[in-house]
């Protein structure tokens, strides 16, 4: 797991490979290079598209060139406050925030438990956990649906709540595990002896070493419930409760002509994953690589 | 480092369990032990193990919600084969899972071996672009491609007019022989970046000797990736398979968004459908829990399925 880390981050140790390929393929490097370009050119295009186009006075929107000639805030000025943008952003923050803490306490005591701890059925329990790890949320709709009617949660942010860290858990759960196996046993048995209690070996010793792991997931599921939508869109019907994604799925009805008041909100929505893809951008590539070649 | 660690803690088990004091260590080990994995246990049962089992228990009853559920045996089951929907949206399904799954490995497997034959600083600023899609919610990609799909005022039907291929020009999203390719465009868009990068972490790990003894024997470029670089990935790329077929199977979000399964069930797929069966496309329609959740534990097959083709090829690999 430790190589494939370090893969992911193709760093010294692999310069020396590199450039031996390097020296092979001489000739062509620059076809290749101009087909790589074109192929980001051709992915980048629509984001940069959406931006131009919420930045276009409303009268200009349709023909003339991809260029605007004049630029104009006043879409995201609109999109702000005829939608109760700053509700629904907020609705989704706080959502996002506690879906993650949630995650990671539950998902990194319980991996913890399962990679260092020895207690009897702990192999079936954790088969039966990662047995439905990538259960589809669309098979889960219509039972879950019910379960939250059953439990009177339904339609409030607390049951959509308990519907995130309960369906993403059992992942951030098998990466934790992954992580905490890296770390030598002799550092719980050696705390152990020292008359730590368990709680405490957990919290103060090997929580502060998973501190990338910790990271990786933290991101993970961060962009993951951001961006959740058929849950949001099911559970929820007040319209002052709902997050981001059902709101902007409205949207599309409301201002079916008014296209840059549609593109204002959809780039307002995607600046907090951005800014997390940014931030974090390499312990996230390396986490996700570990999560999808571990499954 | 695995081997000191088993040594030490088989020195442990095997030393005299001279007292009270290590039969209390154990004790502690295995209270934790539970107590930490009670939250995540409880909510499983709750919200995913029950669940699937109830899934499975309404898919043989007929169900508005109200009242009992009516226990009916396989009749939904039984019902699909005369269901003309069910079967566009089995088609669409399995069309739709299968041309993504080619298109999001083929393509990302030659960008990923493309990237690391080019400078360092270029191939980081392509990684960087081309995973960009993929963390921008189906949402927000569904309807930014539906503005560009737009008929009359979309920027793809413009341009297409502007360098001289209006003949190319469509109606994206609405003519039935062209709605399910269109989205499979933007899912490929979506999913190029993520599968591109697990490629490219696998191809890092490629021990480089094996390139130079291809080189020594005169293997050219494309006998290489053949023969040294192809073998090595054979695990990463069944991940990479079983990932996309399980995304194909389970697609929803993005259909929903750019067409709900229209026009006229064109591109209507069983997430779509079994969500229109319970939770109403049409106003005033009896929701079908039954039937809609017979579609769920299809789904769950398939994407069962998608483990198995990933364990099946794996294995192959590792002979």
């Amino acid at each position: 797991m430790t190589a494939l880390l370090s893969r992911a981050e193709p760093a010294s140790s692999a310069v020396g490979a590199k450039a031996v390929r390097r020296r092979r393929f001489p000739v062509g490097r620059s076809f290749v290079a101009f087909i790589l370009l074109a192929v980001a050119a051709f992915t980048i295009f629509p984001l940069i598209w959406l931006v131009l186009t919420s930045i276009r006075p409303a009268n200009t929107v349709f023909g003339g060139s991809i260029w605007p000639t004049s630029v104009s805030l006043d879409a995201y000025a609109k999109a702000w406050s005829s939608t109760d943008f700053g509700l629904h952003f907020a609705n989704s923050l706080w959502i996002t925030l506690a879906t993650v803490l949630g995650v990671v306490v539950f998902a990194s005591l319980a991996g913890y438990a399962f990679a260092k701890l020895r207690f009897p059925f702990k192999n079936v329990i954790y088969v039966m956990l990662l047995a439905t790890l990538m259960m589809p949320s669309t098979s889960l709709i219509i039972p879950l649906y019910l379960q939250l009617k059953s439990f009177g949660l339904l339609n409030s942010q607390v049951g959509l709540l308990v519907l995130y860290v309960s369906s993403s858990a059992p992942f951030s759960m098998f990466l934790m595990r992954a992580f905490f196996e890296t770390l030598p046993d002799e550092l719980v048995q050696a705390a152990r002896i020292d008359g730590a209690g368990e709680f405490q070996i957990f919290w103060r010793i090997v929580l502060p070493l998973a501190r990338p792991g910790l990271a990786t997931v933290i991101i993970f599921q961060f962009l993951q419930t951001w961006n959740e939508f058929i849950y949001a869109n099911t559970v929820l019907q007040n319209t002052e409760e709902l997050p981001l994604q059902p709101v902007l799925f409205g949207l599309v009805g409301q201002y079916q002509t008014d296209w840059p008041t549609l593109c204002a909100g959809l780039t307002m929505s995607i600046v907090p994953v951005v800014l997390v893809y940014v931030w974090m951008q390499r312990q996230f590539v390396a986490g996700m690589t570990l999560g999808a070649v571990k499954n | 480092m695995s081997t000191s660690s088993s040594t030490l803690r088989a020195g442990i088990r095997q030393a005299p369990r001279s007292g009270a004091r290590l039969w209390k260590l154990q004790r502690s080990e295995r209270l934790a032990g539970y107590g930490f994995i009670v939250p995540i246990t409880v909510l499983f049962v709750l919200f995913v193990g029950w669940p699937i089992v109830f899934a499975i228990y309404l898919s043989f009853t007929r169900w508005s919600g109200f009242g009992a559920p009516n226990v009916i045996g396989l009749d939904n089951y039984t019902r699909m084969f005369s269901d003309p929907v069910a079967a566009t949206a089995f088609g669409n399904t399995l069309l739709f899972a299968i041309v993504t799954t080619v298109l999001q490995t083929v393509i990302p497997l030659i960008i990923a071996v493309l990237l690391s034959n080019v400078w360092r600083g270029l191939s980081v600023v392509v990684r960087t672009i081309l995973f960009i899609p993929g963390i921008i919610s189906f949402v927000v990609s569904g309807v930014l491609w539906k503005l560009i799909y737009d008929p009359n005022l979309g920027t793809l039907n413009n341009l297409l007019k502007a360098i001289g291929l209006g003949a190319l020009q469509q109606h994206w999203l609405s003519d039935p022989a062209v709605v399910l390719p269109s989205i499979i465009v933007v899912s490929l868009w979506g999913a190029v970046g993520m599968n591109m990068l697990i490629f490219f972490a696998g191809i890092q790990g490629v021990d480089p000797t094996y390139y130079e003894a291809a080189q020594v024997d005169g293997a050219n470029r494309l006998q290489q990736f053949w023969y040294v670089t192809m073998p090595s990935l054979r695990v990463v790329t069944a991940i990479v398979i079983s990932l996309n077929l399980m995304n194909g199977f389970k697609v929803f979000d993005l259909i929903y968004v750019m067409t709900a399964g229209g026009p006229n069930h064109a591109s209507e797929v069983f997430g779509t459908y079994l969500y229109s069966l319970a939770f109403g496309s049409t106003a005033g329609s009896i929701p079908q829990l039954g039937y809609g959740s017979a579609f769920s534990v299809i789904v769950m097959l398939l994407c069962g399925v998608a483990v198995l083709v990933q364990i099946v090829l794996s294995r192959r690999a590792s002979r």
